[in-house]
């Protein structure tokens, strides 16, 4: 971005640019920079891609201990609407529709049918805090194990829960 | 932003910054100019999640569920251990789709195989059992087409998914694990 608009000022200074075309320019990089990832998005020519979790389909005893737990701690957010008296649907990160995540709390089996568990799930807490974070959980009566920038908490069920930041819980730094 | 812009190159223009910190200016202005969530972040509780960072799946045969996913999903795999694997939802430094602050990683599915009753790392006691089970876990794929995911899916060999609403199917994986595959019409409010 910033070599595309040092040349810009090269033609602005140049006279290749007048005024207007400037700004124009200026605030339409602005926009494709901020719309870059929808390319990233794309579907392959071929075959499926994934772009992120849609859902968490969660069976517990009592999906309301749930439903608050993670509302309540994680300031995910209920919609009302959705709440059938079995279950629930809280909505975290972008909106519904704009690659937004829900975790569905629900009164259901809990004994495993494949061969396969999902035994726990990380959480990205954005401009993480040490200090606050562990002070958060605490005030939630919530001792955390784990390392700074990635620690673990049980819920209501002992459901192994995960919070991490970008640092230290990164695919790429692995 | 519009204004701001006309504002730094007439203070440009008139010599009250250099060309160098006009520039910089206009950069970091082009880069944030639409991230204002970061600021709503940024004022939020200590603990609101942005995203989930990764799915820890457990299994026998960590790599031909990995080959799996990879092949379903379109995702490459990084940092291969003897135990485990991590598949992102993307490349190194893409940013998660809809979320503006920089801090916030793409979620990456880490498939593994571990004994669950060991002691997590850095831990002397086993992990509690849990009373909960997270039955399947529903994916977005990009460019959702009822039609095409279905043919897709026939190609992949599963011939009659599960169809799930206007904007998904259900199948299961070499594991037997109930996997969603949904648009990104289908959210918490309905779809």
């Amino acid at each position: 971005m910033e070599r595309f608009i040092a040349d810009l000022v090269t033609d602005l200074d140049s006279g290749k640019l007048d005024r207007r075309q400037f700004c124009e320019t200026i605030m339409l990089a602005a926009a494709v920079y901020a719309a870059g990832e929808a390319g990233a998005n794309a579907a392959p020519a071929q075959g499926l891609k994934a772009i992120g979790i849609n859902h968490i389909s969660y069976a517990c005893p009592d999906y309301r201990k749930a439903r608050d737990f993670y509302a309540g701690v994680f300031g995910m957010e209920n919609a009302p609407t959705m709440d059938t008296g079995k279950e629930a649907r809280l909505m975290f990160g972008p909106g519904p529709g704009a690659g937004g995540t829900f975790f569905l709390p629900r009164n259901g089996t809990t004994a495993a049918k494949a061969k396969a568990v999902v035994d726990h799930i990380c959480y990205t807490i954005p401009n993480w805090d040490e200090a606050k974070v562990r002070a958060a959980l605490a005030a939630n009566g919530l001792t955390p194990t784990g390392r700074n920038g990635s620690l673990h908490v049980y819920d209501p069920f002992d459901y192994d829960i995960q919070i991490g930041n970008s640092v230290e819980e990164n695919a790429f730094r692995r | 932003m519009e204004g701001f812009v006309a504002q730094k190159l007439d203070d440009y223009k008139t010599g009250k910054i250099s060309r160098r910190r006009l520039i910089e200016t206009l950069t970091l202005a082009a880069t944030t100019a639409y991230a204002q969530d970061a600021n709503a972040a940024a004022s939020n509780p200590a603990l609101k999640v942005a995203l989930v960072n990764h799915v820890s799946y457990t299994c026998p045969n960590f790599q031909r569920a990995a080959d799996w996913y990879s092949k379903i999903f379109n995702l490459d795999q990084v940092g291969a251990t003897q135990n485990d694997v991590a598949l992102p939802f993307g490349k190194k430094g893409d940013k998660p789709m809809g979320v503006a602050v920089n801090d916030v990683p793409v979620t990456t599915l880490i498939i593994r195989s571990r004994d669950s009753d060991a002691p997590a790392r850095g831990e002397t006691t086993p992990r509690r059992k849990s009373r909960a089970l997270v039955n399947h876990i529903a994916y977005t794929i990009a460019d959702f087409n009822k039609d095409r995911v279905r043919a897709e899916l026939k190609r992949l060999g599963y011939p009659n998914p599960l169809q799930d609403g206007e904007h998904s199917f259900h199948i299961v994986d070499v594991n037997g694990y109930d996997v969603q595959i949904s648009g990104i019409e289908m959210t918490a409010l309905g779809g």
